[in-house]
């Protein structure tokens, strides 16, 4: 089709939308509630664009071009009514008047603003509205809803629907009382929330973010008792670079623990140790469930938000669960026994911090099972902020390594931040187990990358063990449905609640979509290739650890630490 | 096109308003089940239409219209006049759970005005004394 | 003077249903050719020509197509439906039935609003009946044409008279409007074509199929065939719902000689088509009431609520009111119509008397009109400030009470 796009004449073959033939032309039309991932909602008016012979001004995100079409993307008539609606947004919004963007979670990445700019408003005509104040939303551990800074465009109620088929937003009301709300309003904490945090990823304004945990971890650094320990997560450290402006990969991890020994934690850990330790019981637990004729599929049960999601919507699948408790969790554990233990410390002056991609995990240390075992948890965005209030630049600070011996980690582990990874890490380790021979080719491409469903035949030995690799509750629920339909048989699945995995977690620096997703996925592999031991059963460490202190895997010591029990919820 | 020939979401809330004057949270989330809907958005859908409460209303429920024609034969001193003894102010139900009042628009009886209805019925030409008079014989 | 022609069959003993069974004699495309003659436009607000829509609802090839009579009349100053669906309900029926007929469905709905318990109740129990003495249901007269018809309640949301939003409301949805295109011709309730029609444009129809001529071709202009019900209140000594022939009465005698005249002192202005269309000074209401005369004014037939203020009245107090109206009312999809009808209302609260407003206020709603004029998403919010900026243009004298 020959359309004319401000007056250049343009060819597209297929019947796309204005807003994508603008784009493929290399002009940006604003908006605030599209998002190409999502179904077209067409409220916020702001991409309407100006078509020859048409009444009223087109919105571009829905109306699809047709031969001959002339449009204007940014004629008079466009900037004006563009203008107004930004007008009547912010006045409504209370930007000047009740709210301020300096106190807000999104100061520095807030799509109102940077869509105000791109606009270009140069005058406030409209007097800002006195609002009623709306309660905040603080009944969940993980996730805040600010009901005032909230444009009502709709994307987190899509996000949690369409993407992540939890459904548990939705709009209420009409008139000036429409808003975005729960359940009877009862709060994200009272209803089936899963804690995934995509919709914060999804909320142009601060009108959703983490419950902080930023001011209890500095009270703890400062308090001359505690003896504060600090793990991170593999997906933070390919991802904190982006709160510096920097581009994946271009912060080495060892500027994260440097500017983690800075901010006056005792000791720096990483989260990794303990996942190299999952996968050695894990994989355990596996051969076990194969030998035994034990509950098959084996689910992975790492990922808080993908359990909550199975014990509220598929709580008969409980027993598929793998009794390990997360990376996150095993850690907690084994600093206030082992490492307390040898070091001559008093348990009670521990406090964990974990560092993670992940708004979940900050209702996973809650639960009642996981005794207190981790104190803390900030998401990526949350030390981005503290290493800014420490005016630590991560871009400048020399690189260190992790303490000892709680430090050390293979390649296995750092892939788990990826959707695959802990099947692949799985999977180097189960094959040396189980054939008894060396394995050569450490790479498992079948479970890489961010397509949401993948599915693999591995040979080890005399065996064809059948896998999936699962991100996105969406997708999750496919599966499932698939499974209690016996449609599909699976050996082991791999589930992530979030989309691509743990670097695309609810917790990460905002803009993730699936372009930063990419960039950190390839740092994270390229990690992996650089390390010097890529599996986790090679982690001397943990072997240590096996030998000065659990025994074996899946020993009833290492079962009373590292392995927990869930609760079908109603 | 079975949809055609099943109950409709509306029709199925508005039978459960004429029973219990209000959707109670069970039947929403049985509903819910039943049609294999999300419960929030179930939630969305009854809170968009006025008719539809979500808490439980008054025995009597008043309705008065303020829309322009209601107003320009002076709908307001009836109101006040509602307040006054019934002592509910709209969108409220009376500590007693007699009455819950509502500020209603357009009814339709345009020229007949003030207008209001209790429980669906309709009471037109209203004066403060009228409407005051009508809810004294409301037991 | 009235001119009686729907309102002929009031207070008939028994209906003959003369139009259905004339139109059931012809083809389907006949039917449709009659009603695009006659000019029939629609009669809800919108003025489309319905023989037009018909013809197209017609043409398209689908196996299942619904008809909805829409009843969901909410305008403030509108209850002809009402009145139609209270007096004349054999009349709505039949009318929806002729229509199933010409566009080729079987499946139909009337969307009542839920506060017409007493419409609802007589149209509830008038279908059962049809269905009894085969008017309504299988081989409908003794013919090969089958309908059904559902009576479904709305539930309090004047948006849902926005025909596509009164579609989502049936599937059981928030009644927000849909994005266009698709039609709902094309693509409509549950997917399939959908014609949705006014109760009165339906009642019309019914009546024009009675005659074997074309009886509209002789009454109204060339632009406004045939005639309208107008429902009239407000500082009027007679309210009621009145019919007229169109472009052969003025809105001057409308008010004069049907409605008895301006009951509280001089006329201030009227609202000649229900809150969204424009309001009309003393001197412009000498002009024959048409689609095409109103339109030139700048205002619009609308639903036919014709609304008569005094000038004794507090212009301002009014002009709240309607703004409240819509910012109560907007289905909040959209930001320009949410945004724009609450900003409004809190700007106009702000003042205590109409002279208060800036100038600079005025221009700022004037721009807010232009905005919503070109983004909403459906013609509720493109018409949510057509009669407060007109009051606020025409009518701001200064005076002590206003």
């Amino acid at each position: 089709m020959k359309i004319k796009i401000n007056g250049r004449e343009y060819t597209y073959e297929d019947n796309i939308t204005i807003f994508e033939a603008a784009r493929r032309s290399h002009i940006k039309i604003p908006t605030l509630c599209y998002n190409q991932k999502l179904q077209p909602y067409g409220s916020c008016r702001i991409c309407s664009v100006e078509v020859k012979d048409r009444r009223t001004l087109m919105p571009a995100c829905v109306t699809k071009i047709e031969d001959n079409m002339e449009i204007f993307t940014h004629s008079q008539k466009v900037r004006r009514v563009r203008k107004m609606i930004m007008e009547l947004i912010i006045a409504s919004h209370g930007i000047t008047c009740n709210l301020n963007c300096l106190n807000c979670s999104r100061a520095t990445s807030c799509e109102i603003r940077n869509v105000a700019a791109e606009i270009g408003i140069d005058k406030l005509r409209i007097h800002p509205m006195e609002e009623q104040i709306k309660p905040i939303d603080e009944s969940s551990f993980s996730i805040v809803r600010e009901p005032q800074k909230c444009i009502v465009c709709n994307r987190c109620v899509r996000k949690c629907s369409e993407v992540q088929g939890v459904d548990i937003l939705t709009i209420a009301n009409k008139g000036p009382e429409t808003h975005v709300t729960t359940f009877l309003d009862k709060g994200m904490g009272n209803v089936d929330c899963t804690n995934c945090g995509q919709c914060i990823l999804e909320c142009p304004t601060g009108a959703l973010h983490e419950v902080y945990h930023i001011d209890q971890v500095w009270k703890a650094i400062e308090d001359e008792e505690k003896y504060v320990v600090v793990q991170t997560a593999p997906a933070v450290r390919v991802a904190i670079g982006e709160e510096f402006g920097a581009n994946a990969g271009e912060i080495e991890t060892g500027q994260m623990v440097a500017g983690l020994r800075l901010l006056g934690f005792d000791k720096v850990f990483d989260t990794n140790f303990s996942a190299d330790l999952t996968i050695l019981e894990e994989g355990t637990e596996f051969i076990g469930r194969v030998k035994n004729n034990g509950v098959l599929p084996l689910f992975t049960s790492c990922s808080p938000g993908w359990i909550k999601f199975l014990e509220h919507n598929y709580p008969e699948f409980i027993p598929n669960l793998s009794t390990c408790k997360s990376p996150q969790q095993m850690f907690g554990a084994i600093v206030k026994s082992y490492y307390a233990e040898k070091n001559n410390i008093d348990p009670k002056n521990i406090v964990v911090v974990s560092v993670m991609p992940c708004v979940a995990k900050k209702f996973e240390r809650s639960r009642p099972e996981m005794k207190g075992d981790v104190d803390y948890v900030l998401t990526t965005r949350e030390l981005g902020k503290m290493f800014k209030q420490a005016g630590i630049n991560l871009r400048e600070v020399p690189p260190e390594m992790y303490d000892d011996p709680l430090g050390e980690s293979s390649g296995a582990a750092v892939i788990f931040g990826a959707t695959g990874g802990v099947m692949e890490a799985a999977l180097r380790t189960a094959y040396e187990v189980l054939t008894g021979h060396n394995l050569e080719k450490l790479d498992f491409h079948e479970v890489r990358g961010i397509i949401g469903v993948k599915e693999a035949e591995i040979t080890i030995g005399n065996k064809e063990i059948k896998v999936a690799v699962v991100n996105g509750l969406g997708n999750a629920k496919k599966v499932l449905e698939m499974i209690k339909k016996k449609e599909k048989e699976y050996h082991f699945i791999e589930f992530m609640a979030c989309p691509g995995g743990c670097i695309g977690g609810g917790g990460q620096p905002i803009p993730t979509n699936e372009d930063t997703v990419i960039e950190r996925m390839t740092s994270i592999y390229d990690i992996d290739m650089m390390s010097k031991y890529r599996k986790s059963h090679e982690n001397p460490s943990v072997k240590l650890l096996y030998k000065e202190f659990l025994g074996e895997p899946n020993s009833e010591k290492a079962h009373h630490l590292l392995h927990t029990t869930y609760t079908a919820r109603k | 096109m079975e949809k055609y020939f099943q109950k409709e979401l509306l029709e199925e809330l508005h039978e459960l308003r004429e029973t219990y004057g209000y959707i109670p949270e069970e039947d929403i989330v049985r509903i819910a089940q039943r049609r294999n809907i999300p419960k929030a958005h179930l939630y969305g859908v009854i809170s968009f239409y006025s008719m539809f409460h979500l808490k439980p209303t008054g025995k009597y429920i008043i309705k008065v219209c303020d829309s322009v024609s209601c107003r320009i034969a002076e709908s307001e001193s009836v109101i006040d006049a509602i307040i006054k003894f019934t002592k509910v102010t709209p969108g409220n139900t009376s500590e007693d759970k007699k009455f819950t009042l509502e500020v209603a628009e357009c009814l339709g009886h345009c020229g007949e005005g003030p207008v209001m209805t209790i429980n669906g019925e309709f009471y037109t030409y209203l004066t403060p004394q009228k409407v005051v008079n009508i809810l004294k014989t409301l037991d | 003077m009235e001119k009686i022609f729907l309102k002929n069959d009031l207070g008939l003993d028994k209906y003959p249903f003369k139009g259905l069974r004339n139109a059931l004699k012809g083809s389907p495309e006949d039917v449709v050719q009659k009603i695009k003659e006659s000019g029939l436009r629609g009669r809800g607000g919108a003025g489309f020509p319905a023989g037009i829509k018909w013809e197209y609802a017609n043409s398209i090839d689908n196996e299942i197509k619904f008809v909805i009579c829409n009843a969901d009349e909410g305008e403030p100053g509108t209850f002809k439906d009402r009145f139609l669906m209270e007096n004349l309900p054999e009349k709505v029926i039949e009318g929806i039935i002729i229509c199933a007929y010409a566009v080729k469905s079987n499946y139909g709905y009337i969307y009542i609003r839920g506060e017409y318990e007493k419409a609802i109740k007589i149209i509830k129990n008038k279908i059962k009946d049809l269905y009894k003495s085969n008017v309504l249901g299988r081989n409908i007269l003794g013919t090969e044409f089958n309908f059904d018809l559902k009576v479904i309640r709305g539930a309090g949301a004047y948006v849902c008279g926005d025909e596509t939003s009164l579609i989502n409301s049936i599937e059981g949805e928030r009644g927000r409007s849909r994005i266009k295109p698709p039609l709902p011709i094309e693509k409509g309730l549950y997917g399939y074509p959908t014609i949705v029609n006014n109760v009165e444009t339906l009642s019309a129809a019914a009546e024009i199929m009675k005659y074997d001529d074309n009886p509209y071709l002789k009454m109204g202009t060339e632009k406004s065939r045939g005639t309208k019900l107008v429902s009239i209140s407000g500082d009027v000594n007679q309210p009621g719902v009145y019919e007229v022939e169109l472009g052969k009465i003025t809105i001057k005698n409308i008010i004069e000689d049907l409605a008895g005249g301006v009951s509280n002192g001089e006329l201030g202005f009227v609202i000649p088509g229900g809150v969204a269309t424009e309001a009309l000074g003393p001197d412009e209401i000498d002009v024959p009431y048409t689609y095409e005369n109103l339109m030139e004014l700048n205002s619009g037939i609308g639903s036919g609520g014709m609304i008569v203020v005094s000038n004794k009245r507090n212009y301002f107090e009014i002009i709240k009111n309607v703004s409240n109206f819509f910012k109560n009312e907007t289905c909040g999809t959209c930001f320009p119509c949410r945004e724009a009808n609450r900003n409004i209302n809190a700007l106009l609260n702000h003042n205590k008397l109409m002279s208060d407003l800036t100038s600079e206020q005025i221009e700022i709603i004037t721009e807010i009109k232009e905005t919503i004029g070109y983004a909403s998403r459906c013609g509720f919010g493109q018409a949510s400030v057509n009669f407060i900026l007109s009051v606020l243009e025409k009518f701001n004298d200064g005076r002590v009470n206003s």
